[in-house]
């Protein structure tokens, strides 16, 4: 299995009045192409951190971390735009759809900011994501008229639909009833087996840890265990 | 292009969903679109109607004066009403051939302008007179009647001298003495020796009493010595309105019709008509009118100026009229003449009619008729008095500005009555006076000079001799004696000899004004003439400079919205940056980079710019053409002659509303220039910290 992104040594600091907090203590992991893997750990361990890092909206303090074989801290903010909208999705706590566009606008931006793209193949490719995500019938709505489960599978179709390497997803059911939370995981994990999408989340939620392929722990900045569940066969 | 409808489309939604704010600053932003479009509009229409009001019935549109002027041309305001030392135009006849050679130039019109007072009789004057006429003609009971109205406004004087005493002057001399007069005129001994010998008794009525009556006669009449003829050809605007234009080479005046009914109408006559003004005209009303009120007050006090002018037969008349109206008030025609006068709103209409009717054929209504002559006095350049006889041949006024105080303050005079009464130089004189100087070897005698020389107020004048210098005061009264005072008639064909002050150019175009002023000053310099061309901006003076003012004042009232509107949308555009940070995180997150987020930024204040400024320039256009078709109507005289009439038709210029459109656009993306960089900046991590 390819790696597609590595965390290597990864140190992360910051300033905290006159002293620096280590959020990242000298971190190293690497995820394979088409990886589900979840980064458990309670709050404060440094999860939101490293997902930052593998994001590329933060560039860390010492230490590589390269996507796709890129290492971000040589890159410009326009670099690191353009890797963000080419290779990477992104799955909010909070959603953090645009309040002001519906469904299928929301789904549409990424392709937009895209750009090269046929007003034709943008509408079949938001129109196959969305109904992946079941939402055909909320296509036309706006954020403050979907439930929390809808609107986060409308981040999970705006987070695919540029067909991204990796999608990142920061705690994506810490927002939903279990139940809710359940679907969310089911779908991102059926799309990771359709698409080989890799899909890194944070939680420290057991019922999401549970479906994970892969669990690495944190603890105070530093990766403190692994466990490999698909070498047990748990998938 | 689909980035640009991802941005468009955002861009709404945004304003959609910040309503309140997209409210206040589209409203500002059209408001100031709004005014913009108005005021430039109006503001040019104004500055084109004063033009053509003021180029076409006074100025022209270019005025001539020497190089040599002093001080600067002002037909108005406050340089007006001073001495103007203009020099002289040397040579008229040959600038007038060169400037007229001009391309574009219309006519060339020699005129000045000075002032002076006609010499009129106070009401008490033509009393006296009438008193007089009475005694000649025998008639007993109209001497009774005449006696009666002096005697009555002798009485009146009397007060007012006892109440001058008590308010300022406890021991003048002269108040003193006008009381000793006043004391023996209003005596019944006095009149009784009158009636018994009228001759003793009219003398000190019209030489000692008659004086001390200053009932507000003294007037100040502007004119313009102009040819008379010329003018009335080159100034479109000129129309009489009563008599007729002097025949060429005969000397008079025309009043300006505003000018005669305000200082040589019949008072009671005039406060009538004012009043009837003032209600139709301006809906006025005289119970919510201080104004009218006083007017009606002072009305009420001016009887004798209509009783005084009537013969017996016609006060008896009258009185039998007015008895039938009013049985209950007792006394005499005057007391119920005064209660008549008393008018109010519900009664004005149907006593103005009575009075236009019945009244004023009984009365002269003009102080001067037209076709009579006053005498007209004025102040010599060398500051001695001057009085010329002058016949008033007719009225004029300017059309459509007959309300303008300002267009109607000249009256027009000929060039030969002018030149007397400033002390110039006729062509007659000039050369007499050329004959003179050789004869006597005087090298420097000027027009200026003559008359000091002759009072003798400069006695360092180089004369060869005494008896030669009495010689030259002897030659120049014979030349008076010879003219026989005033004469009635000039030689036309030397009107232009004699010195002139200034000229008026009027332009085929107005809009070719700066090219021609060129053109003149260069045709002037060519051919050696020392005259400079003044445009009508100038010398209209404060008038003129109204536009300018105007001008300013509209630019900082919009310079003040437009700052006002910057810092309101660039506030309003910070809170929204803030309001929306997370927003703009997870579209930076998403892959939006910060030319994105920039460009949706100002795009969504351009959008709300052109929406609000398009909505201003509309509001303004539409308000404009209504007015356009209507026309803003005015019946006040500033306002008529700003406007060149009663009414402005506005017409509007493009140019204005794309200027208002275009300067509130970029105002609009200049105020949102620092939230929008703010917006940015704002990181991508943003989106990770939880907040939708």
């Amino acid at each position: 299995m390819a790696a597609i992104v590595e965390v290597e040594n990864v140190i992360k600091e910051y300033p905290l009045g006159k002293l620096s907090v280590r959020a990242l203590d000298g971190v190293s992991v690497t995820f394979g192409e088409g990886e589900f893997a979840a980064i458990a750990a309670p709050s404060g361990a440094g999860k939101t951190t490293l997902l930052n890092l593998i994001g590329c909206v933060d560039v860390p303090t010492s230490g590589v971390v390269r996507i796709d074989g890129q290492a971000t801290t040589d890159l410009s903010d326009a670099q690191l735009t353009a890797l963000r909208l080419h290779k990477l999705g992104f799955i909010f706590q909070s959603f953090n759809l645009i309040a002001v566009l519906d469904t299928y606008q929301n789904v549409e931006f990424p392709l937009l900011l895209l750009g090269g793209m046929t007003k034709k193949e943008r509408d079949r490719r938001v129109r196959e994501i969305v109904e992946q995500v079941g939402l055909e019938k909320q296509i036309r709505h706006r954020p403050n008229e979907l439930s929390g489960g809808q609107r986060q599978r409308v981040a999970i179709a705006r987070a695919l639909v540029t067909q991204p390497r990796i999608v990142l997803a920061d705690e994506p059911t810490a927002n939903l009833d279990s139940a809710t939370g359940e679907n969310i995981i089911a779908l991102m994990k059926e799309i990771n087996r359709k698409a080989r999408t890799t899909f890194i989340f944070s939680t420290h939620d057991p019922k999401v840890i549970a479906h994970a392929e892969r669990v690495i722990r944190m603890a105070d900045g530093k990766i403190v265990g692994e466990e490999n569940r698909l070498a047990e066969g748990v998938a | 292009m689909e980035r640009v409808r991802i941005l468009l489309l955002m861009a709404l939604r945004s304003l959609g969903g910040h309503k309140i704010k997209g409210l206040i600053v589209g409203s500002l932003l059209a408001f100031g679109t709004f005014l913009f479009v108005m005021g430039t509009t109006l503001l040019e229409n104004i500055e084109r109607a004063m033009e053509a009001s003021i180029t076409q019935s006074i100025t022209g549109h270019v005025q001539l004066v020497s190089k040599d002027a002093v001080d600067r041309l002002a037909f108005f305001g406050p340089d007006a009403s001073s001495e103007q030392d203009l020099g002289v135009l040397e040579d008229f006849p040959r600038i007038r051939e060169v400037a007229s050679r001009v391309p574009g130039v219309a006519a060339v019109v020699p005129m000045g302008r000075y002032y002076g007072q006609p010499i009129l009789n106070t009401e008490l004057d033509e009393a006296i007179e009438a008193l007089e006429e009475a005694v000649a003609g025998g008639d007993a009971e109209l001497i009774e009647d005449r006696i009666g109205k002096v005697r009555r406004m002798t009485k009146t004087l009397h007060e007012d001298f006892e109440r001058l005493r008590l308010l300022v002057r406890e021991d003048d001399p002269e108040t003193e003495k006008a009381l000793q007069v006043l004391d023996k005129a209003t005596s019944d001994a006095f009149w009784e020796e009158l009636r018994a010998n009228p001759e003793a008794g009219l003398q000190f009525l019209s030489f000692e009493v008659a004086k001390l009556s200053d009932d507000q006669t003294m007037v100040y009449l502007p004119f313009i010595g102009t040819d008379l003829h010329r003018y009335a050809e080159s100034f479109v605007h000129f129309e009489m309105v009563s008599g007729e234009m002097p025949p060429p080479g005969s000397r008079g005046i025309l009043i300006s019709q505003a000018a005669y009914d305000q200082n040589f109408k019949n008072r009671p006559a005039r406060l009538l008509e004012l009043i009837h003004e003032a209600r139709t005209l301006d809906r006025r009303t005289i119970a919510d009118d201080p104004r009218l009120q006083d007017m009606v007050e002072r009305l009420k006090e001016m009887t004798a100026q209509v009783t005084m002018h009537l013969t017996p037969q016609a006060t008896a008349e009258l009185d039998a009229d007015l008895r039938a109206r009013f049985p209950e008030v007792e006394g005499d025609l005057d007391d119920r003449l005064a209660a008549f006068f008393a008018v109010d709103d519900a009664n004005f209409d149907e006593r103005y009619a009575y009075f236009q009717e019945r009244i004023v054929p009984l009365i002269p209504l003009y102080r001067v008729p037209v076709g009579g002559t006053f005498t007209l006095r004025s102040m010599t350049k060398s500051g001695y008095p001057k009085a010329v006889n002058v016949k008033l041949w007719g009225t004029f006024r300017f059309k459509g500005l007959e309300r303008s105080e300002l267009a109607s303050a000249y009256s027009l005079i000929d060039l030969a009555s002018f030149r007397d009464l400033l002390g110039l130089m006729t062509a007659e004189k000039r050369r007499e006076l050329d004959t003179i100087r050789s004869e006597i070897e005087v090298e420097e005698i000027d027009a200026d000079d003559v008359e000091a020389f002759l009072f003798g107020a400069e006695p360092e004048l180089e004369i060869g001799s005494v008896e030669e210098g009495l010689d030259l005061d002897a030659r120049l009264e014979a030349l008076d004696v010879a003219e026989g005072g005033t004469p009635e008639t000039f030689d036309p064909a030397e009107i232009e000899k004699g010195t002139i002050l200034n000229a008026a150019v009027v332009l085929d175009d107005p809009s070719s004004l700066s090219k021609t002023m060129v053109l003149l000053e260069e045709a002037f310099e060519r051919e050696g003439l020392r005259v400079k061309a003044i445009p009508w901006t100038e010398v209209t003076g404060v008038v003129g400079q109204l536009v300018v003012v105007l001008r300013v004042v509209l630019y900082v009232l919009i310079g003040i919205i437009f700052i006002v509107a910057l810092v309101i949308i660039n506030n309003s555009m910070v809170m929204a940056t803030m309001d929306r940070i997370g927003e703009i995180g997870t579209m930076r997150a998403i892959g939006a980079g910060r030319g994105f987020v920039l460009v949706l930024f100002l795009l969504e204040t351009l959008v709300l710019g052109l929406f609000a400024s398009a909505l201003g320039a509309l509001g303004a256009t539409g308000i404009l053409a209504a007015l356009g078709s209507s026309g803003i109507h005015t019946h006040e005289p500033f306002f008529i002659f700003l406007f060149g009439g009663t009414a402005l038709y506005p017409a509007i210029d493009v140019a204005n509303v794309v200027w208002g459109f275009v300067v509130i656009v970029i105002i609009s993306v200049i105020s949102t220039l620092y939230p929008a960089r703010l917006a940015a900046r704002v990181p991508p991590i943003v989106a990770m910290q939880g907040k939708e």
